[in-house]
């Protein structure tokens, strides 16, 4: 398979490739370099956190002891700190790349947060299982979830008083789109989805008492339809289908969407809505690999930093720096900043995020000091944010050099380039290129990173 | 004048080594055309406990609410005899009885959201509290009106929503020095000495390069204008907001053609132990205020100025078990600047008997007349685009 092509795929469906492994799949067909690809993320490894810690705490004290609830929420808060930085570490060093970077994609279509860790780690876990799975299964899975449940208010909702905010949200942001259905059909299926509940350990409750068992008319169907019915009918449009590919076009291939692309990515979701047959449509397919399809997408700061961290062992030591990063490039993890998720592409850049962008490999590789600080968030107290900031710190990260070096011991400066940057290089950056010279293997691989291009997958 | 005449000589003039034609030489408009007129939009994050700010001194209901937290009658400062202002705010009350200040009493919106975040991007983006924007209204009047990055700068390291539009962002700078130097440690300068404009397009990483050559320029200007100022006003030490405010002030006062400036004081979410927390923010907001008006004033700027200050939500009535407050609904919003229309209370107070279903201020005004006011009357551009709809203009200025 074509090196460049190789390096695209591996862009798309993962975070990149070292020089070495390039080198070994070049020398395997399309077929068999996406079958393997495929194969490493046919398992199912759930992310953990020891959460032992809040084990003593039961429902009925914190309902009763405010003073046990702010103890029990900073726990949370520390854990899920935690849990965010194992993330990471997992985007790094996992070999199930696809499922990885499918678990990413679907924790911004399927947005949302909760301050609880054992919500959190479920949720997240729910999008891992489903990320390459069936994708009615999937849905229904979500409307269960708790966190999609409190973050939606589908909790709120019942019989007597219905809460409409999920079943807008399921057909215009996760399955069909604006203009696709109308005021009425938000309203049916909304009674069709009340006496959702969640227990305390975060396991989904059906309250028949609170559910409306009426009939409703939902998209052209008359019933007593319950939930998984109603997302049994959204799956019978064709529109969501079509939906879904556009949104995995947009993420995977090109944000300018080719409309007859997408309309054979339809047909082949419209099918089985199993998403691991649509994704292995999409990377065989020879479209995917057109030069116009090539290194023209913004990397998210998720997608640069684990790219960065994949090429270079290295590890941030302390989870408040690597969130403070995410934070300043606008993507922390468990934290996307509404229902519809981060938009990407030219949203991740403005005057500031690309300053850091560029100035992000020399902090971490030459140590420079960082001298930017994220906002105060809204529940600091006052002293917090002002006193404590230190100014000036240099980050704390562990770079494996060693490790480096012997990946790039017989690798030119040019196919170390040809490997890091997939897209064409500026005219007067090359130019820039070409003064550097001779320069370490550490401040070679700092200059690459360091590019406008490196920013580009 | 030739175009290429007078790029050159722009570039001469500013001293700018590159000049990003394409983004700047070939658009005739200039902002200054709309006239000289400044905002400076501060927020008070955390959502700030407005009925403890704009106090209703006479009212039973407001003492019955909050029986240990309430400000009490002998220590309001009195506006009429209804209304006070809490007592950290003489500094307030001094603008006021100048006719500088205008208090705008039961500012939200419709189906309030009590989550931080959210609210404050509602306020930001000037969204319906059920839409999703990913532009701010200041963003978006760069992407109608501006031409140069820093025409709105947030005074912070990185950008907030309410800066960013859809083509076109504003700047975050610390200071006017902090981003030029920035940008020489880094590699930044280098990458772009070697750029020229005719080989950018369109595409992502086209523009990455204008997003850098912006910033380039845009860094340069103001380290450049601002060399010459220094304040002789002094400001009150250990106060981030006045640092901020002192910043704003010398951009302002070294003439530079932004119109508008972004700060922020933090700390407002007081759910516990309020009184102690707000007086101390009170009292940091009101005297970084003050001193900025005089600052304005002895500079002549003052004139040319307004300052609008909002917080995400107000709190709840009702106060809680641990003498603080929770998330409401309904604020006050204060716009002070000179030859306000009308000055004062701009309106009453809402009834406090007549709350919403969670026991919070019902809103009269929506905040996005306030915003379509001041884009039509003091930005002199049209607020219907910036807003994507039109509400009705208020008279406050």
């Amino acid at each position: 398979m074509n090196k460049k092509h190789i390096l695209h795929l591996y862009w798309r469906a993962g975070f990149g490739l070292l020089p070495k492994q390039l080198d070994d799949l070049s020398s395997k067909s399309r077929e068999e370099v996406v079958d393997a690809l495929f194969l490493e993320s046919a398992k199912i490894t759930p992310l953990t956190i020891n959460t032992s810690s809040l084990d003593s705490f039961t429902k009925e004290a914190l309902d009763k002891s405010r003073v046990l609830r702010l103890e029990y929420n900073k726990l949370n808060v520390g854990l899920i700190k935690d849990y965010s930085h194992k993330w990471m570490d997992r985007l790094v060093n996992t070999n199930e790349t696809l499922r990885e970077k499918m678990t990413l994609f679907w924790a911004n279509h399927f947005s949302a947060k909760n301050g609880r860790i054992n919500y959190v780690k479920n949720f997240n876990n729910t999008l891992r299982k489903h990320a390459l799975g069936d994708f009615r299964k999937f849905v229904k899975a979500v409307s269960k979830d708790t966190v999609m449940m409190q973050f939606l208010n589908l909790n709120q909702n019942n019989k007597s008083k219905p809460n409409e905010n999920f079943a807008r949200e399921l057909m215009e942001l996760f399955t069909l789109g604006v203009g696709h259905y109308s005021e009425t059909d938000v309203k049916e299926s909304a009674r069709a989805f009340s006496g959702y509940k969640n227990n305390f350990e975060g396991a989904f409750v059906f309250s028949k008492y609170q559910h409306d068992k009426g009939v409703k008319t939902f998209l052209g169907e008359t019933g007593a339809f319950e939930g998984d019915q109603i997302i049994d009918i959204i799956l019978k449009q064709k529109q969501c289908a079509r939906f879904i590919s556009e949104k995995i076009y947009g993420y995977f291939v090109n944000e300018n969407i080719n409309q007859s692309h997408v309309n054979l990515m339809t047909e082949v979701f419209y099918k089985d809505y199993n998403i691991e047959n649509l994704m292995r449509y999409v990377f065989q397919s020879d479209w995917f690999y057109n030069a116009e399809n090539i290194g023209v997408k913004i990397k998210s700061p998720i997608e640069l930093l684990v790219g960065m961290c994949r090429t270079i062992p290295l590890r941030f030591n302390k989870t408040e720096e690597l969130i403070r990063i995410q934070t300043i490039l606008n993507q922390r993890l468990l934290y996307p900043p509404d229902v519809a998720g981060w938009k990407g592409g030219k949203n991740w850049i403005n005057t500031n995020s690309i300053l850091v962008r560029v100035k992000l490999p020399s902090m971490i590789l030459e140590r420079e000091s960082f001298t930017i600080q994220p906002k105060g968030n809204f529940t600091d107290k006052f002293k917090l944010v002002y006193v404590k900031n230190k100014y000036q710190e240099k980050l704390n990260v562990s770079v494996d050099w060693k490790t480096y070096k012997q990946h790039v011991k017989k690798v030119t400066s040019n196919e170390l380039l040809f490997s890091l940057v997939l897209c064409e290089i500026n005219l007067g950056t090359q130019n820039y290129l070409k003064t550097l010279g001779k320069l370490t293997k550490k401040k070679n691989l700092a200059k690459i990173m360091s590019l406008p291009e490196y920013q580009m997958c | 004048m030739d175009r290429r005449k007078f790029l050159k000589n722009s570039a001469l003039a500013s001293s700018v080594f590159f000049v990003p034609s394409f983004l700047k030489a070939f658009e005739n408009v200039d902002l200054c055309s709309y006239g000289y007129n400044k905002l400076v939009v501060i927020q008070l994050s955390g959502g700030n406990d407005g009925l403890n700010t704009i106090v209703p001194y006479r009212n039973d209901i407001y003492y019955k609410a909050r029986p240990k937290i309430a400000i009490p009658k002998n220590e309001v400062i009195k506006l009429n005899d209804e209304i006070g202002l809490h007592k950290k705010l003489q500094p307030l009350k001094r603008l006021y009885d100048q006719g500088d200040l205008s208090i705008i009493n039961n500012v939200g919106y419709p189906n309030p959201n009590r989550s931080h975040s959210r609210s404050s991007d509602i306020w930001h983006t000037a969204s319906d509290s059920n839409k999703y924007l990913k532009s701010g209204w200041i963003g978006r009047y760069l992407d109608f009106y501006g031409k140069h990055t820093h025409q709105a700068i947030e005074i912070d390291d990185s950008l907030s929503i309410m800066l960013q539009g859809e083509r076109r962002n504003g700047i975050a700078t610390r200071s006017a020095s902090f981003l030029y130097k920035g940008l020489h440690e880094s590699n930044f300068n280098k990458i772009l000495a070697y750029q020229n404009s005719k080989h950018l397009n369109e595409h992502n990483l086209g523009y990455l390069y204008k997003t850098m050559i912006d910033a380039k320029s845009s860094a340069t200007y103001l380290y450049e204008k601002t060399q010459n100022y220094s304040s002789t006003q002094d400001y009150p030490t250990k106060n981030p907001l006045a640092n901020q405010l002192k910043t704003i002030a010398q951009f302002i006062n070294s003439g530079i053609n932004t119109k508008v400036y972004y700060a922020n004081l933090v700390g407002f979410d007081t759910h516990a132990g309020q009184v102690n927390t707000q007086d101390r923010l009170l009292d940091l907001y009101a005297n970084s205020v003050a001193a900025f008006v005089k600052d304005l004033k002895r500079n002549n700027t003052f004139k040319n100025t307004l300052i609008l200050t909002f917080s995400e939500f107000g709190r709840r009535v009702k106060e809680n078990a641990a003498n603080g407050t929770d998330h409401g609904a309904a604020n006050n919003v204060f716009v002070i600047g000179e030859n306000l229309k009308k000055q004062g209370l701009y309106n009453d107070l809402a009834s406090l008997s007549d709350l919403d279903a969670n026991g919070d201020v019902k809103y009269e005004i929506d905040f996005r007349a306030i915003y379509a006011t001041i884009l039509k009357k003091w930005l002199k551009v049209d607020a219907s685009r910036i807003l994507n709809s039109s509400f009705n203009s208020l008279d406050f200025i």
